[in-house]
C-alpha cells in the first residue's frame, strides 16, 4: 500500500489517503475502515436523467464520492472447494496473481455533486491502484495509525506457498503477512488397499492424484515470483515425499526448468499430524519454517499462540482468556503478553473498540508485549475460537480469587454508596 | 401401539414385544403366548440387574423403585418418544434368553456394557436404546421379519455346527510384529499357500528386508513393502475350530492412527501385540507410545475383549520373568482403562518362529514349554465371544472403502453397525441426496443374500455414480435415514494430555473412517467420573482425566470468514445406535479424548 497523504492533528482527527495494491492491502483497509468513517474513493454510478418529455436517459459516470460508512464487507478470493477447474484468470503461471479480494463499502453520500444527491446510498467497490481517503470522525486511535504505518512498509511481501496434503486430498495455500488464502483444493478418491494382491487400484489412484496435484500446483502457486520465499509440502506420513518426488520428476520430464529450480531452492517438507488446513499452525511452528521466516508476522503469531497453550498446560494461573478475565488481569498489571485478534477492533460498536484500544495502549505502557493476530490466519482463527483475546501473565493469579475480590470490591462500593445516600438523607432530614 | 405410557404390566410386556417385533401385531401376539413364561424368568433376572445398576446410576435414576423400575418412563430427552431406561442393557440378556434360553455371551456383553459406562462415567439414564419407528411399511415389515428371523437363527447358531463370526483388530506399537504375527498365523492355519510364502520370502530378501517376509502377506502396497511398515488396514479372515475370525491388521505408526481407528471401529475384539525385547516394550508402553493409545482407542470404540500376545520372546531367551513383568504392567493398565480382567488373556508367542500360535511342537518351542502350559493363540481366539448384534435397528453401514467392482457397479466395504441388508434393497447414501441399489453382497469372500449387523460386508451397488460414494459416508434405508450433524453435544472423557482442552480448541473429530476438523465450542459441565454428577458448570479448561459434557462444532474447511459453512456428517446419538454414536477427538497427532454423542443440535 502506498501512503499518498496523511493529515492527522494531535487530537487524532484528520484524514489519510492510501493507495491499495494487493489483496493484503484490501484486508488492511477492511480493518481500518469503521462504521461512521467518511470514505472518499472513485466510483462508477449510473445516473438517470428524465428529460422534459419524459424519456429516461441513463448513463454511467465516473466520479469521486464521499460516503459515511454504514457497512464494510470483505470477500477473500478463496477458491470454492472441489471445483475441478477455475476460470483461467491468468494464463502465465508464473505471473503474480491479480488481486482477487474484494472490498465493498456502502453508506449514504455526504458530499453532494451534480450527479448524486446528498444522502443517496452508494456502494463503493474499492479497486487496487485507486486512492482511498479515510477520515475518522471519532479520531484516529493508536491501533489505526500503527496499522496505516504497518501497511505502508515496502517489501513486506514475504510470502509462503503451502500444499497441505493427505492421501487423496490437497489444499493449496498462500500465506502473506496478514492473509492465508486457500487458493485451491483437490480431492481424488483413493481406494484403500484391498488385500495383499489387489493393490493396483490404490496405486493407480495415487498416480492420478499426483498428476492432478501437479497441474493444480502449476496453476495456483506462483512459484517463480521472487517474493515467494518458500514452498512448503506438508503432510502426515510420507505423502509429501511422494508428492515432491513426483513433482520433481514430472517437472524435469516436461522440461520445466523454472519449476525444477523453484522446487530445489524453495521447497521444504514438513511433517504435520493431520491433512487438514488447520495443521498450517503446525507448519508454522516447525523449526524449518521458524528459522527461515523468523521475523514474519504469521510465524510470530504461531509461536506466541503456542506459548500461550503451553502456559495453559504448565501453569493455568498464568494463562487467561476471555475479555472479562483479561480486563481483570490488566487492572492488576499482570499482563506479560497480550494476544488479541483484529476481529475485536472491527467491532461495529465504537465503544467496545475504544475499550480494546485502551487495553492495548495500557498494556503497552506497562511494557507488555502485544501481538495483534490476523483473523485471516489459522492462528488468528484459533484465537477467535478462544474468544479472541488471551494473555500470558507475568505472575500467577487465580481467576476465582480475583473474581471474588472484584465481587467484594463491588459490594463494598455499593455499601458505601448506600451509606452515603443514607447520610445525605439523614443530613437532609 | 405407539402410546407413550401404559399402565398395566401386561401392556408393558405387550409393548415391549411389539418393539421386538417391529409392531408386527400377529407376530407379536404369537411371541407373547409362546414366551410368556420365559419372560417371567427373564424379568426376574432383569430386576436383579436393575438393582445393581440402580446403585451405580445417578440420583434421578436411583429414585425409581427397583423391580419394576425399568419400565417407568423417565424424564427423557426429546429424541425417543418411548424411552425405557435400562432397556438397552437388559435387552441383550432378555432377548437372548427369550430366544435360546440362556446364552452366556449375551449376558457377558450386557455386563461389559455396564463397565464401559463406568469408564465413561456415564449416567445410565442417558444410555437408552432404539429410536422409535413411527410407522413401519407393512410390506417391508413382513419381508423384513422373515429375514430377521433367519438372521437371528444364524447368528445364534448352534455352537457345535456353525462357526460364530467375530472381527478382530490387531493393534500395538509400530514394529511390534503385528503383520508378521498375522502373516505367520494365516500360514499356519493354511490360509496362505506355500507358493505365496516362497514368493514373499524371495521378494523380501531381494529387497534386503527378509525379516518382513511374513508381513508381506498383509502389507500389499509397494510403499508399505518398501518402508517395511503397515500404513493401512489389511482385511483377512481365518477360521479357528469354532470361530470365523475377520482380521483387521492395523498400522502401528502414529501417523496412521486415523487408519487404525477406521479399522478398530469395525472390530468386536482386539489382539494386542507387544514387543518383549528389552526397551522395545517400554518404548511402546511409555507416554506417546501406541500401545497405550491403541488400547484406549479400542476401548473407547466399544471393544471389551482383548488378547495380549507377548511377541518376540525368543529374543529374550524365553525369559519367564520378562513375560510376567510385561503381563503385570499391562494388566494394571488394562484394568485401569476399563477392560475386565476376565475378558483379557495373555499369551507368549514368537511370530517369526511360529511358536505358540497354533501349537507348541518343534524344537523352537521347547524352552517355552518348560514354563508355559496355557493356551495357544489360536485357542484364545477360538474362545472370543461375539457381542450381541443389534439386527432390529435400522441399517447403518459406514463406508470404509470404495473401489471399482469387477464388472459394472461400485464396491463399498464396511461394517454393518446395526440392522440388516439384503440384495435388491434400495439404500440411501448420506451425506447427499443419492440412493443406490444393492446388487450383491459379499461376506468373507462368499456371496450371500443378506448380511446382518456385525458383518464386515462388501456391497456392490448399482444405479449410482461412484462419485457420490466416499469413504466415511453412511448407507441407510431410505425410510430411516441417519441424521446429519454439524453441532452436537457429547459426553467425553479426557485422556492423559499435556495441554488442557479449552473452549474453542481446534481438534480433529474421528467417526468411523471419517475425520473432520472441529472445535470444542463449549465446555458445558465437568462430571464426576464415578457417579456422573455435575461437579462444575462452565469450566474454563478440561485437564487430563476429567469427564465432561461438551459441545462440538464442525469447522468449515476454509478460512474465509463466517460465511463458510461446515459440511455435516452422519452421526447418531449413542442412545439410538451405539456404534454410530462414538466419537474420538484428536489434536496434534495425539488422541485427547473419546466420547459418545448425546444430542444432535444442528
Amino acid at each position: 500500500m502506498k501512503l499518498v497523504n496523511k493529515f492527522v492533528d494531535k487530537n487524532g482527527t484528520g484524514h489519510v489517503t492510501l493507495r491499495p495494491e494487493d489483496d493484503e492491502d484490501m484486508w488492511h483497509l477492511y480493518n481500518l475502515i469503521q462504521q461512521g468513517d467518511l470514505v472518499r474513493a472513485p466510483a462508477i454510478r449510473r445516473v438517470q436523467n428524465v428529460s422534459t418529455t419524459g424519456s429516461v436517459e441513463s448513463h454511467r459516470v465516473r466520479l469521486n464520492l464521499t460516503l459515511q460508512v454504514s457497512r464494510v464487507e470483505f470477500l477473500s478470493s478463496s477458491a470454492p472447494a472441489s471445483s475441478a477447474d477455475q476460470t483461467p484468470s491468468n494464463a502465465g503461471s508464473s505471473a503474480v496473481p491479480l488481486p482477487s479480494a474484494a472490498l465493498h463499502i456502502s453508506g449514504p453520500v455526504t458530499s453532494e455533486n451534480q450527479h448524486v444527491r446528498l444522502g443517496a446510498f452508494h456502494t463503493l467497490d474499492i479497486e487496487s491502484h485507486r486512492d482511498v481517503r479515510i477520515e475518522k470522525v471519532e479520531g484516529w486511535d493508536s491501533i489505526a495509525l500503527s496499522r496505516v504505518e504497518e501497511s505502508c512498509v515496502p517489501g513486506r511481501g514475504a510470502e509462503v506457498g503451502a500444499v497441505v496434503c493427505g492421501e487423496g486430498t490437497a489444499a493449496f495455500c498462500l500465506l502473506s503477512q496478514h492473509l492465508t488464502l486457500i487458493t485451491h483444493r483437490i480431492s481424488v478418491p483413493i481406494p484403500r488397499k484391498a488385500s495383499a494382491t489387489g493393490a493396483s487400484q490404490h496405486e493407480k489412484a495415487m498416480t492420478k492424484f499426483y498428476a492432478t496435484l501437479y497441474d493444480a500446483f502449476v496453476r495456483h502457486i506462483p512459484y517463480s515470483t521472487p517474493s515467494l520465499r518458500a514452498i512448503v509440502f506438508a503432510s502426515p506420513g510420507w505423502v509429501r515425499d511422494g508428492v515432491f518426488d513426483w513433482m520433481l520428476g514430472e517437472a524435469s520430464r516436461r522440461g520445466d526448468k523454472i519449476l525444477t529450480k523453484a522446487l530445489r531452492e524453495k521447497a521444504l517438507r514438513v511433517h504435520i499430524s493431520s491433512p487438514h488446513v488447520h495443521s498450517l499452525v503446525e507448519v508454522l511452528k516447525s523449526p524449518e519454517i521458524v528459522s527461515q521466516l523468523k521475523e514474519t508476522k504469521f510465524a510470530r503469531e504461531g509461536v506466541v499462540l503456542d506459548k500461550f497453550f503451553k502456559m495453559l498446560g504448565v501453569d493455568e494461573m498464568r494463562a487467561w482468556y476471555g475479555p472479562d478475565h483479561v480486563f481483570l488481569a490488566a487492572d492488576r498489571g499482570a499482563i506479560g503478553t497480550l494476544l488479541i485478534s483484529d476481529d475485536l477492533f472491527r467491532a461495529s460498536d465504537p465503544e467496545s473498540r475504544k475499550k480494546y484500544v485502551a487495553l492495548v495502549e495500557g498494556a503497552q505502557q506497562k511494557g507488555a508485549e502485544v501481538v495483534i493476530f490476523s483473523s485471516m490466519h489459522e492462528s488468528g482463527q484459533q484465537l477467535n475460537q478462544l474468544t479472541g483475546i488471551a494473555a500470558i501473565l507475568t505472575f500467577p493469579l487465580d481467576v476465582e480469587v480475583v473474581e471474588a475480590e472484584e465481587r467484594e470490591a463491588r459490594e463494598a462500593e455499593e455499601q458505601k454508596k448506600q451509606e452515603e445516600e443514607r447520610d445525605t438523607e439523614s443530613g437532609a432530614g | 401401539m405407539g402410546e407413550e405410557t401404559t399402565s398395566g404390566l401386561d401392556d408393558r410386556i405387550i409393548q415391549d414385544t411389539l418393539w421386538e417385533c417391529y409392531f408386527d401385531v400377529e407376530k407379536a401376539i404369537h411371541w407373547l403366548y409362546e414366551e410368556q413364561e420365559r419372560r417371567v424368568a427373564a424379568r426376574e433376572r432383569r430386576a436383579i440387574k436393575e438393582r445393581e445398576k440402580a446403585q451405580k446410576a445417578a440420583q434421578k435414576k436411583s429414585a425409581q423403585s427397583p423391580g419394576t423400575s425399568g419400565y417407568t418412563t423417565p424424564v427423557s430427552r426429546a429424541m425417543s418418544p418411548v424411552n425405557t431406561p435400562g432397556r438397552s442393557l437388559k435387552k441383550p440378556g432378555a432377548s437372548s434368553s427369550k430366544k435360546s434360553g440362556a446364552s452366556t455371551p449375551a449376558r457377558g456383553g450386557a455386563g461389559l456394557d455396564q463397565r464401559s459406562l463406568d469408564i465413561f462415567a456415564l449416567n445410565l439414564g442417558s444410555n437408552e436404546p432404539q429410536p422409535s419407528f413411527d410407522e413401519p411399511l407393512p410390506k417391508v415389515a413382513l419381508e423384513r421379519e422373515k429375514l430377521l428371523q433367519e438372521a437371528r437363527r444364524v447368528l445364534e447358531g448352534d455352537a457345535s455346527t456353525d462357526k460364530k463370526a467375530v472381527s478382530l483388530v490387531v493393534i500395538g506399537h509400530v514394529d511390534a510384529g503385528k503383520s508378521t504375527l498375522m502373516g505367520r498365523l494365516l500360514y499356519e492355519l493354511g490360509r496362505v499357500d506355500e507358493k505365496t510364502r516362497i514368493a514373499n520370502e524371495r521378494g523380501s530378501s531381494k529387497a534386503g528386508k527378509s525379516s518382513f517376509s511374513w508381513a508381506w502377506e498383509l502389507d500389499g502396497t509397494a510403499e508399505e513393502r518398501e518402508r517395511g511398515i503397515t500404513m493401512d488396514i489389511a482385511l483377512q479372515s481365518l477360521a479357528t475350530p469354532h470361530r470365523q475370525v475377520t482380521i483387521l491388521d492395523a498400522p502401528g505408526h502414529k501417523d496412521f492412527v486415523p487408519n487404525m481407528i477406521s479399522g478398530a471401529s469395525r472390530a468386536d475384539c482386539a489382539l494386542l501385540v507387544v514387543d518383549a525385547a528389552t526397551g522395545e516394550f517400554e518404548a511402546g508402553f511409555d507416554r506417546g507410545g501406541q500401545t497405550r493409545e491403541h488400547l484406549l482407542l479400542v476401548r473407547s470404540l466399544g471393544v471389551s475383549q482383548v488378547v495380549v500376545a507377548v511377541n518376540k520372546l525368543d529374543q529374550v531367551n524365553w525369559d519367564q520373568s520378562r513375560y510376567e513383568e510385561i503381563c503385570g504392567l499391562l494388566r494394571s493398565f488394562l484394568t485401569q482403562s476399563g477392560f475386565h480382567p476376565s475378558k483379557t488373556n495373555f499369551v507368549p508367542v514368537a511370530a517369526m518362529l511360529g511358536v505358540n500360535l497354533v501349537n507348541r511342537t518343534g524344537s523352537d518351542a521347547q524352552e517355552l514349554s518348560t514354563w508355559y502350559k496355557g493356551a495357544t493363540l489360536v485357542d484364545l481366539l477360538d474362545k472370543l465371544d461375539p457381542p450381541v448384534r443389534d439386527i432390529t435397528s435400522p441399517l447403518r453401514l459406514p463406508i470404509s472403502n470404495v473401489f471399482k467392482g469387477q464388472s459394472s457397479g461400485t464396491g463399498v466395504n464396511g461394517r454393518i453397525c446395526g440392522g440388516i441388508v439384503q440384495v435388491g434393497e434400495k439404500l440411501r447414501v448420506l451425506p447427499g441426496d443419492e440412493s443406490a441399489i444393492v446388487r450383491s453382497i459379499e461376506v468373507e469372500g462368499a456371496s450371500v443374500p443378506w448380511a446382518a449387523a456385525g458383518a464386515n460386508a462388501t456391497l456392490y451397488l448399482t444405479a449410482i455414480d461412484p462419485i457420490h460414494l466416499s469413504i466415511g459416508s453412511v448407507l441407510c434405508p431410505p425410510s430411516d435415514i441417519v441424521p446429519l450433524a454439524t453441532v452436537f453435544t457429547a459426553r467425553v472423557i479426557v485422556f492423559d494430555i499435556q495441554l488442557p482442552i479449552t473452549a474453542g480448541a481446534s481438534v480433529e473429530l474421528f467417526h468411523h473412517s471419517r475425520d473432520v476438523p472441529a472445535t470444542i465450542s463449549k465446555l458445558i459441565t465437568t462430571l464426576d467420573r464415578a457417579s456422573g454428577a455435575v461437579t462444575k458448570k462452565k469450566p474454563r479448561v478440561l485437564s487430563k482425566g476429567t469427564s465432561a459434557e461438551v459441545e462440538i462444532t464442525l469447522r468449515a474447511g476454509t478460512l474465509s470468514g463466517p460465511s463458510a459453512v461446515a459440511r455435516p456428517i452422519p452421526l447418531e446419538p449413542f442412545s439410538s445406535n451405539k456404534d454410530m454414536g462414538r466419537v474420538l477427538v484428536r489434536r496434534g497427532g495425539e488422541t485427547i479424548s473419546a466420547g459418545i454423542v448425546l444430542d444432535i443440535l444442528g
